[in-house]
This record gives C-alpha cells, structure tokens and sequence, in this order.
C-alpha cells in the first residue's frame, strides 16, 4: 500500500519510465494486437477506408490552401530577403503507435525518441493533421498528449480570421476555444488551424473543425466553440512528429 | 500456486487489455470489459488470503502500467482485493450470479477510489465517469464468469476454495 502511495506521488516522468519499458519490451506483441484490431474495425465497417482516404485528402488541401496563402501574403509583402518554403524547414519522424491509453487524459505511446530527434512539445501528425504534442520522452519511446486531453492548450485560430486564441482539450474527443469575441465570423464547419509556434511549427496547420457554434451562456459577448479532431485517432497506426531543422 | 503461470497470466492480460479488447468495445462510448478486475476476483475468492494479496497489489501494478497515471490502480486494487479475500467466505462465490455481483461491486468500488486518488493527484478527472464506474464493471461482471473457466484450467485450480467460517 506504501508502495502505491510512493508511486501515485512520484514525479511522471519517472512514473513514465514504467510505462515505457512495458512497451518497449512486449511492444512486438502490442503491435501485433493493434493491427489485428484495426483490421478486425476496417472489415465490421465498410466504408471506413474511404471515408479515412477523404479526411486524409481533405486536411492536406487545407493545410496546402494555408500554405498557398501565407505564400501570396509573402509574395504580395515583396521582400527583398530570400525565405526558404516552409515544407523544408521540417523534418517529419514518422512513428509506429503502440498503445492508446484511455480514460481522463488522452495519449499515445510512439516508437520513436529522443534519439530520433524527439524532444517535448513537438508537434505531432496524424492523417495530415495536427492531433497533439509530445509530452514524455525516453530513449527511444514518447508519449503523445492529444490535443483533446484536458491538460493541453495550444494557440489556435479559425480559417479566415488571424485572431489567435488558446484551445483546450475537454476530454472527450473535442476541445474548446475560449475568449473569442462574438463579432468574430464563426460557423460550424469552420477549419481550426494550429498556430505558428516559432521552433515548432512554421506554417498554420489543420487541427480540426467547429463542431459547435454557439454564445457563450456565462459570457454573451463570447463565442462558446467546440471543436472536434478531423482524424480518428482511435485507428491511427503510425504518425509523424515534425522535427524543425532550425 | 504457481507464480510463473500467474505471472504469464496477467503479462497476457495487460497486453490483451491494451490491444485486442478493443473488438470487444460496445456502444458509442467504446465500454470495454476489464480482464485484469476479472483476475483480481478469481484470484482473490480462490486462493489464500496472502496469494490474494500478493496477486491483487501485482494486478494493481499491471493496470497502472496501462493506465495514463500510476498509482491509483495498485492502491485501490490491492486494498480492495484484500477486501474481498477476507469476506469471501461468507458468501458462496461458486455461484455465477455472487461472482457476477462480486465483480461488479469490486469494480465500482475501485473505479470510485482510483478517481478519488487521481483527483488528490490534481490530475484531470474525466467527464465521462459513468462508462468506467458502471459500465465497465458491468461488462466485466457479464463475462467474466465464462472466464474464469479457462484461468481455472491455466492455473489448474480445481474448485478448492475454502471456507474459512
């Protein structure tokens, strides 16, 4: 019992170690697992692979509208400095998912680490868009924090506008963003991109879209908006981490 | 008992729980049943009580490892594995229906107390509770009478259960 208190108490990234040598050493038959129930949940629904193809094909074309306007603004500023595309600045770490853990907070574990070049608060990939950063790193595992878990905040801003506010993950599969004035033009469907964050991410990229719309009950002079991934994380086998060639 | 056999027994049950359980989930909460509350009674109501300790603090550990926070589980498993060792010989857990119920009630009360000590953590608590303190023991307890058959047969334990009042 002592020793349970021990390790509630303890530090997670030393409670984190636990967990990454149980995948590290049965990570061949977890992986093994994974598939099977992958290919078990592609077989019972019929129109899962097209509909993932779709949602893969559609956040590439937002990302590469993003990229294609941040390049006219660039292009229209006529800057004597000669900027490298984006694209090239980042490296992606592609990456085996092992596990999912479920409950409150929402993360993966990866077979990639620090000695891929893997460090904390990467931003991470899945299906061409943004689904979380990496919170927990060992040698040559790390923990994926999903953007949907309650503890993550990211800068955000909905297409079409470039007012940056912070989203936060609620726990169930979507997230919030908060303090957005009502005057901002918000509808459902909108695409959420995740924001420039210098050493991470160089270019707005897509994080989700707008589930629900609606004024803010506490607040009226506030937008209450929940977004919602555009991937399924739940069937992710691999993802990429963008590494930033600084 | 055999502790190797115990030890193959729940490194197979943690790696089934973080993988292939998921074909079994049901509804659009994704309920799924949980092998290691399923083990932590057999082992608590078929074996002596310091197995049943040593066996519930060790599942404990198992869920842990596949849980987002350590401690919790090892803590309320042990304590409340330790419980039902010393109480089950009051009731006859030879009975489908006290092993179902057995199961039930050690998940929901496990559920509850790991909550409660992920919220003394100051760790995000979930908002979806209901699926894990009613709906997973609930699922649990369905299957798991059918399971305690083949862990009967790996364990080779033959009904020796005994009655301690």
């Amino acid at each position: 019992m002592l020793g349970g208190f021990i390790i509630l108490f303890v530090p997670k990234n030393v409670t984190n170690k636990f967990q990454f040598a149980f995948s590290r050493t049965f990570g061949w038959p977890l992986g093994i697992g994974r598939s099977i129930t992958l290919a078990a949940d592609m077989q019972s629904s019929a129109d899962v692979v097209s509909r993932r193809e779709y949602n893969q094909l559609q956040n590439h074309l937002a990302n590469i509208i993003e990229q294609r306007n941040r390049t006219q603004k660039e292009v229209e500023k006529l800057s004597a400095l000669r900027v490298n595309p984006a694209w090239e600045r980042m490296k992606f770490v592609l990456a085996n998912v092992i596990t999912d853990s479920e409950g409150p907070q929402n993360e993966l574990i990866i077979n990639r680490g620090a000695e891929d070049g893997i460090a904390n608060n990467q931003f991470v990939l899945g299906d061409n868009s943004i689904i979380g950063t990496i919170s927990g790193v060992s040698a040559n595992r790390a923990k994926v924090k999903l953007f949907t878990d309650p503890t993550s905040k990211i800068p955000v801003k909905i297409e079409q506008s470039d007012v940056m506010r912070i989203m936060q993950g609620t726990g169930e599969n979507s997230a919030k963003i908060q303090l957005l004035q009502i005057n901002q033009k918000v509808q459902k469907g909108n695409i959420v991109l995740a924001d420039k964050q210098p050493g991470f991410l160089d270019i707005p990229m897509i994080i989700g879209k707008v589930a629900e719309c609606k004024r803010d009950d506490k607040a009226p002079s506030l937008w209450d908006i929940t977004v919602e991934p555009v991937c399924d994380v739940q069937k992710l086998d691999y993802v990429a981490v963008i590494v930033m060639n600084l | 008992m055999s502790w190797f056999r115990f030890a193959v027994l729940i490194i197979v049950a943690t790696i089934l729980q973080t993988s292939l359980i998921d074909i079994f989930a049901v509804t659009t909460a994704k309920v799924k049943p949980d092998l290691l509350l399923v083990l932590l009674v057999f082992f608590a109501v078929n074996f002596t009580n310091t197995e049943a300790v040593i066996t519930s603090f060790t599942i404990g550990f198992a869920a842990d490892i596949i849980s987002p926070t350590m401690g919790p589980q090892i803590i309320s498993f042990g304590l409340f594995g330790t419980l039902l060792a010393d109480f089950h010989g009051i009731i006859d857990t030879r009975k489908w229906p006290y092993q179902l119920l057995a199961i039930f009630a050690v998940g929901f009360l496990t559920a509850a107390l790991a909550y409660f000590l992920v919220f003394l953590k100051a760790e995000p608590m979930p908002l979806n509770a209901y699926t894990k303190l009613f709906w997973t023991p609930l699922y649990s307890a369905i299957i798991g009478p059918f399971l305690f058959l083949p862990v009967e047969l790996w364990m080779r334990t033959q009904r020796r259960r005994t009655r301690r009042f």
